[in-house]
């Protein structure tokens, strides 16, 4: 297959997890979302000489850095900070309760958003992309090992968030996470399949 | 009891079972998209704007800073004049030691110092930063591994920035180092370059990207802001390892001038649990004040300029053992070393 052939079957095979990827970071505003992920796919085309074997952590990658363009856009930030902090519908529609059923998943957001924006995005990509360390390696652009050990670090950091809002009565078993990469299990939750 | 992954993952706000965006067959406007894209000629290779994945490093020629190729010919030079023999520079660094007989200077005092050494407002704040790390790098099933790079950012008048990052280990001049490009950790010659990256013009006044300001209380709420993203002027105070998280963003961005440092050190100076321990030497060689911070399995040490306060680097090191990594006690865990 030529390269052209090769992006077309990426574009329609990730189209959706990549729009899903963006979604999740802009909150669900579907008007930005098709816009951004517009952007993705027409910077994925322009290299896609450069187009791995499997293509989705690194279009996450790619996605990543245009949705940090876009912050960073004078102006256009603080439409989106407006928008992180109004859009209900992103907030609460599609979560399953936690485990004090109160505020539905909100005070998993919440401690999320206590964290510094490096460790809320490799704790992203592990839950909701559902991403292996060396995927995560991929879409963040460094090494395995460094991607295992920010996911590592960065789940410490959601665990002392998490007992600091004091939603969660006990620690897990053995008094530590897990601090195993890769595919999250649902046991909690609806299993909606692979993000 | 859910681990932390399982309870974020149950707050998913776009699960894949989401209508808007269900796998499915594409929608008309993303089939026209693609059609528009497969029909355009061919587009020019320019300089890249993305930062490329792993093992796909670009051997375009770019225009570098005076900084940058500064480090990169005194990199080679050093690859040079340490041959192919020399034995790699992969031993696992030890935590700094504070030297004995020396009394703890408080931050108090460094503040003070810091103000003094700030009036003729010299050196001047610059946008964008030179600074060499050594990371652990882990895995569940090899010993961590420490990876050492050198990363120089340098912003230019248009705006435009470019970012050079070579794995080198300082204190081991011309042996080869090991580098985790690509996955696995490897050797490379000293000087190897990772990646260089050429972004397009970017304004933004958001921290860090803004100017951070030279007065504690404002650089506070800029801080705050760098941890704690989108969180208005009611947000709680930073917690002292937030402060320091946040400290070491900051000066990834920036490289400060005497002013901004003096603010940092006055803010640092009323850190809860930041405590004085005595003089360092770190591991660029540069004298310095050492102060503690201990916070869950982790220590932190922020290494201070003795007459400045210019924070010269901090290293985070493992106080408890982790075996599923293999890291004990006393590895360090990341260190950072920032240069003017």
């Amino acid at each position: 297959m030529s390269n052209d052939e090769i992006f077309a079957a990426a574009y329609r095979e990730h189209y959706w997890a990549v729009s899903r990827y963006v979604a999740r970071r802009l909150q669900g505003r579907a008007d930005e979302v098709e816009e951004v992920v517009a952007e993705v796919f027409t910077v994925a085309w322009r290299r896609r000489a450069d187009l791995p074997g499997t293509p989705l952590p690194w279009l996450y990658g790619v996605a990543r850095n245009c949705l940090a363009n876009a912050v960073r856009g004078h102006g256009r930030r603080l439409r989106l900070m407006d928008r992180l902090g109004n859009d209900e519908a992103a907030h609460g529609r599609h979560i399953a309760a936690g485990p004090d059923a109160e505020g539905p998943g909100a005070w998993v957001h919440e401690a999320l958003d206590r964290l510094a924006p490096a460790d809320q995005e490799v704790l992203r990509l592990a839950a909701w992309e559902e991403l292996g360390a060396e995927e995560i390696a991929v879409a963040l652009g460094c090494g395995k090992r460094a991607a295992t050990m920010r996911l590592h670090r960065a789940r410490r950091r959601l665990r002392a968030e998490i007992d600091r809002l004091g939603t969660v009565p006990s620690t897990p078993p053995a008094g530590r996470p897990t601090p195993q990469p890769g595919p999250a299990r649902a046991t909690l939750c609806k299993d909606h399949g692979h993000g | 009891m859910a681990d932390e992954l399982e309870l974020l993952r149950c707050a998913d706000p776009v699960p894949a079972d989401d209508p808007r965006f269900r796998d499915g067959p594409l929608d008309p406007r993303a089939e026209r998209r693609l059609a528009r894209l497969l029909d355009q000629e061919p587009a020019p290779r320019r300089s890249r704007l993305l930062s490329l994945p792993p093992g796909r490093t670009p051997r375009a020629r770019l225009a570098w800073g005076l900084a940058a190729t500064a480090v990169v010919l005194a990199l080679a030079l050093d690859a040079v004049l340490g041959g192919p023999s020399a034995p790699p520079a992969v031993a696992a660094p030890r935590p700094l030691t504070v030297h004995a007989r020396t009394a703890p200077v408080p931050l108090a005092d460094m503040a003070a110092l810091a103000d003094a050494a700030a009036a003729g407002g010299s050196p001047r704040l610059r946008k964008g930063s030179h600074v060499q790390s050594w990371s652990l790098g882990m895995s569940d099933d090899k010993p961590p591994v420490t990876l050492p790079q050198e990363r120089v950012v340098v912003w230019r008048a248009d705006a435009t920035h470019t970012e050079l990052v070579v794995a080198t280990d300082p204190r081991r001049p011309g042996r080869p180092v090991l580098s985790d490009e690509g996955g696995e950790p490897r050797e490379v010659a000293d000087g190897h370059v990772i990646s260089r990256t050429t972004f397009p013009p970017m304004w933004s006044d958001a921290p860090p990207e803004g100017p951070p300001p030279h007065t504690a209380g404002a650089l506070r709420a800029y801080l705050t802001e760098v941890a704690r993203p989108g969180t208005g002027p009611g947000t709680a105070p930073l917690s002292t390892a937030e402060l320091l998280d946040a400290t070491a963003e900051l000066l990834d961005h920036w490289t400060l001038g005497a002013r901004e440092s003096a603010a940092l050190v006055r803010l640092l100076a009323k850190a809860e649990g930041l405590r004085p321990v005595g003089e360092v030497t770190d591991r660029l060689g540069r004298p310095g004040h050492a102060y503690a911070y201990d916070a869950r399995g982790i220590r932190h040490l922020l290494i201070l300029e003795p007459r400045t306060g210019a924070v010269l680097g901090m290293e985070d090191t493992f106080t408890e053992d982790d075996p599923e990594y293999g890291v004990r006690a006393g590895d360090v865990m990341d260190y950072r070393a920032w240069m003017r």
